[in-house]
């Protein structure tokens, strides 16, 4: 089921009503139910697949409580092994096929890929990680295990964040199951405040966005250079505003229920390199790679050597995430070069300011820091969204030559809709720019009632008016 | 009692629940959703009274259509093709008649049908309907297509049987406030309808509905032909068979003469469709069958020259001037001054042989 759907707006309300109604001991019962019809609303044969990783760490979060010793190293790592196979045969398995074939074609074996007609269950890397977080904390003895099964199946579950995260953390998620919500009118009200935020984002900009996108990423060569341009400026601000957008409907769906989740993103674009992009970018999956993997590798306090490799690795490992495209992995190790790039020349870069005169703390520092980390960010979007290599290769070619600023309008996306893309992009950085001086909740209670009532509907309007309705799925979906 | 029962009602305090309460919560919330709700309503129905009232732009025509005020003597329906190269002024000047374009950009043959009910619903009765025949013709609809424009009149019992039986789901439409202007339609007609609730109205693009198209040839043919080497073939759905005829039967019944045009096509896109000569032989069969005359402009003196088109299936402003022109001729000729004139029971039941046509016509 999307958010941006009538379902959905049917739904919700439906299981609200009902979790306040019945008795607190079957609210995670009326979640469960909830979070399954939400689930098979896309397809619904795919849930016997979640339930089969439930089952998997469910079973090993148990075993892993009872056991001691070295049993236990052996009992986490099936269970890795066992979570991540599903990942691996539905998601990964014709990548990994067809790159074997192609990499024996290329030694001149001749191989023809086996392909497997299958279609990605929505968003099996999101729970897929979410549960074998799960293990892991109990195996660090930082999680106790859960005997309750419905718990259990609603932490991995939930339906706010079950197709798109944020992936929690079962010490954050799991407690607020056994509180009991009360129906708290502050609770309601900020969850449609932030619901209303995010389809601001999703609505008015990504799916606007996204039909310029789609029609020159679908064919870059019968584009001019500033359409590619305009087309990857306008992708930064379409995933941005669609993922982003996805976090706050759920985080103010879950507020509405009583359930506080993690922050997803904290104003990406307006870091001043990309190590601070990526604290500000999916932080529940950068937080998730950091503490699952990169740490586990040493981190940063090893030789130079291994640190470049750790950050690299971490980085191709989370593009691969992303998805089964070797598009993925290039945009992600591109990440990680930034990374090691931006470490290792921070000493020089200082020097290099010092000696020109410019202030660490310089509005013209800050402002080049920014831009640079932001342009360097859509460099590497360009590989996130072409359709194949070649078509990324063609777009950094043809990037700066050829702007014919009589030719911006694209088959699909007309100039009348320039105009509002602009204006929704500058009220967005505007928003944020305040929402990041001004605690807004409080601000607002500065103004009587009907003042804030009527703000509200207004904005709430201009979101009905100039949202574009086309049922565009999340893109981070399809991860 | 009645008097005591009334003073403690007057007297007493309202005991609103207080918003910390689930009850008051709930009251506010429901007040603030009921706000938005009625905020929605107002917004939908200024946008419906504006967009009703434009008088210009292809929303004026339909406008003047809908409230009656065309009442025109010769109406012209059919598709973009009909909209563009049907000139009323041309047609007014050279038969007497006057004459109105109902023509439809993007349209199939059961949308004509259902425009040309609601012509006929609004206005007095025409004397001849031509209604424009396209390769596509027996191909129907599965959506309204540019359904903003008859937003504004899905109150009209009518109309909406017609649309939403092409569109089950326009009922949303009919129903919930704002979602034709903003989830159906996605080029901000909402804005042209609040400005013209303030009286700012579009500027004028058609004359009498009629779409006069001042562009050059393009590249689409090109595009289309490399597309589609092999030519194309044009579905002939037994319910566009059904349509056509329908519509043919309605006008009899009502005493309006109908006529049946192929209106100029690019020559070259004639000889890319296959299934041409089986197309053209069940517009012969329907209007044989209605006893309607067919005027087929296949062969056209200008079908050739690309600088009387904007592409395979439009002609420009030029070429519909030409083309009305002509197709004034053989009305006259045909249909009006042959001993049949307007209301006349009497139909011609031939059809033109399209190269004496063009020669005639280009006296």
């Amino acid at each position: 089921m999307l958010f941006n759907s009538l379902e959905f707006a049917v739904f919700l309300p439906i299981v609200v009503a009902m979790y306040f109604l019945v008795a607190p001991s079957w609210r995670i019962r009326v979640l469960l139910v909830a979070s399954c019809i939400f689930y098979m609303a896309f397809i619904p044969e795919y849930i016997a697949i979640l339930f089969v990783t439930i089952i998997i760490d469910y079973v090993a979060g148990i075993y892993l409580e009872k056991t001691e010793g070295a049993r236990r190293k052996s009992i986490l790592l099936v269970s890795i092994v066992s979570t991540c196979s599903v990942l691996v045969v539905f998601k990964y398995f014709n990548f990994f096929s067809e790159s074997l074939a192609a990499a024996l074609s290329f030694l001149g074996v001749p191989a023809s890929p086996l392909v497997a007609k299958i279609i990605l269950p929505i968003g099996l890397s999101f729970h897929t990680f979410q549960s074998l977080s799960y293990v892991i904390e109990v195996y660090r003895g930082h999680q106790k295990a859960i005997h309750s099964f419905e718990h259990y199946a609603t932490y991995v579950m939930f339906f706010p964040q079950l197709v798109a995260g944020p992936i929690e953390r079962p010490q954050n998620l799991l407690p607020q199951f056994v509180e009991g919500h009360k129906f708290a009118y502050e609770d309601v009200t900020a969850g449609l405040k932030r619901m209303a935020w995010g389809f601001f984002k999703k609505l008015v900009i990504a799916d606007r966005l996204a039909i310029y996108v789609n029609d020159v990423y679908a064919d870059p060569h019968s584009f001019n250079g500033l359409q590619l341009t305009l087309a990857t400026l306008f992708f930064a601000y379409q995933i941005y505003c669609d993922f982003s957008g996805y976090s706050d409907i759920a985080i103010g769906s879950a507020r509405i229920l009583g359930f506080r989740l993690m922050e997803n993103f904290h104003t990406p674009y307006f870091s001043r390199s990309v190590s601070e992009f990526w604290r500000r970018w999916h932080i529940s999956l950068s937080s998730w790679f950091k503490d699952y993997f990169y740490v586990p590798l040493g981190g940063s306090r090893v030789a130079a050597g291994r640190q470049v490799f750790n950050l690299i690795a971490t980085f191709a490992l989370s593009g691969l995430w992303h998805g089964a495209n070797w598009t993925f992995v290039l945009w992600g190790l591109l990440n990680g070069v930034y990374l090691v790039a931006g470490k290792f020349s921070r000493p020089w870069r200082d020097r290099l300011s010092a000696a020109v005169g410019i202030a660490e703390n310089s509005l013209f520092r800050r402002a080049t820091m920014l831009s640079c980390t932001f342009a360097l960010t859509c460099v590497a979007w360009v590989l996130f969204r072409a359709e194949s290599l070649h078509d990324a290769v063609y777009i950094y070619s043809h990037l700066l030559v050829g702007w014919d600023f009589n030719q911006i309008a694209t088959p699909h996306f007309l100039l009348r809709q320039l105009p509002v893309a602009f204006l929704s992009i500058a009220v967005l950085e505007m928003c944020q720019m305040f929402g990041n001086r001004v605690d807004v909740p409080t601000f607002a209670l500065r103004f009587p009632q009907p003042a804030r009532w009527a703000f509200y509907t207004a904005g709430v309007l201009m979101v009905i008016l100039f949202g574009v309705y086309q049922k565009t799925q999340f893109i981070y979906f399809q991860f | 009692m009645k008097a005591k029962l009334l003073t403690r009602l007057l007297s007493a305090k309202p005991r609103l629940p207080e918003a910390g309460s689930p009850a008051g919560a709930l009251l506010k919330l429901g007040g603030f959703f009921l706000l938005l709700i009625l905020v929605c309503v107002a917004t939908d129905h200024a946008i419906d009274g504006g967009l009703r009232r434009i008088r210009t732009s292809r929303f004026g025509g339909w406008n003047r259509v809908m409230q009656g005020e065309v009442n025109a003597q010769l109406v012209i329906s059919g598709s973009s093709r009909a909209a563009s190269h049907y000139d009323p002024r041309i047609l007014r000047q050279r038969t007497g008649l006057t004459a109105f374009n109902i023509g439809r950009n993007g349209t199939q043959t059961d949308l004509q049908f259902a425009v040309l009910k609601a012509y006929l619903a609004h206005n007095r009765k025409p004397e001849v309907v031509i209604h424009n025949l396209d390769a596509f013709s027996f191909v129907t609809s599965r959506e309204v297509y540019d359904s903003v424009l008859y937003v504004p009149y899905l109150n009209d019992d009518g109309l909406y049987r017609d649309l939403s039986r092409m569109q089950p789901e326009l009922w949303r439409s009919r129903y919930i406030p704002l979602y034709g202007y903003v989830v159906a339609d996605m080029s901000f007609s909402w804005l042209r309808g609040l400005g013209a609730w303030l009286g700012i109205m579009p500027r004028e693009d058609f004359v009498d509905g009629f779409d006069p198209r001042a562009k050059a040839w393009t590249d689409e043919f090109r595009h289309f032909h490399a597309a589609n080497p092999d030519g194309v073939r044009w579905e002939i759905e037994k319910k566009g068979i059904a349509l056509l005829e329908e519509m043919a039967a309605l006008c009899r019944q009502r005493g309006i003469k109908f006529v049946l045009v192929y209106s100029p096509e690019y020559i070259e896109m004639q000889k890319m469709t296959r299934n041409r000569e089986e197309i053209f032989r069940r517009f012969r069969e329907i209007a044989s069958r209605e006893q309607c005359l067919f005027l087929d402009f296949s062969s056209w003196r200008n079908s050739g020259d690309t600088r009387y088109f904007t592409n395979s299936q439009h002609l420009n402003a030029e070429g519909a001037s030409r083309f009305s022109n002509d197709l004034a001729l053989a009305l006259n000729e045909r249909l009006l001054h042959a001993g049949n004139r307007p209301g006349e029971a009497q139909l011609v039941r031939t059809t033109v042989a399209p190269a004496v046509l063009g020669r005639g016509a280009a006296k």
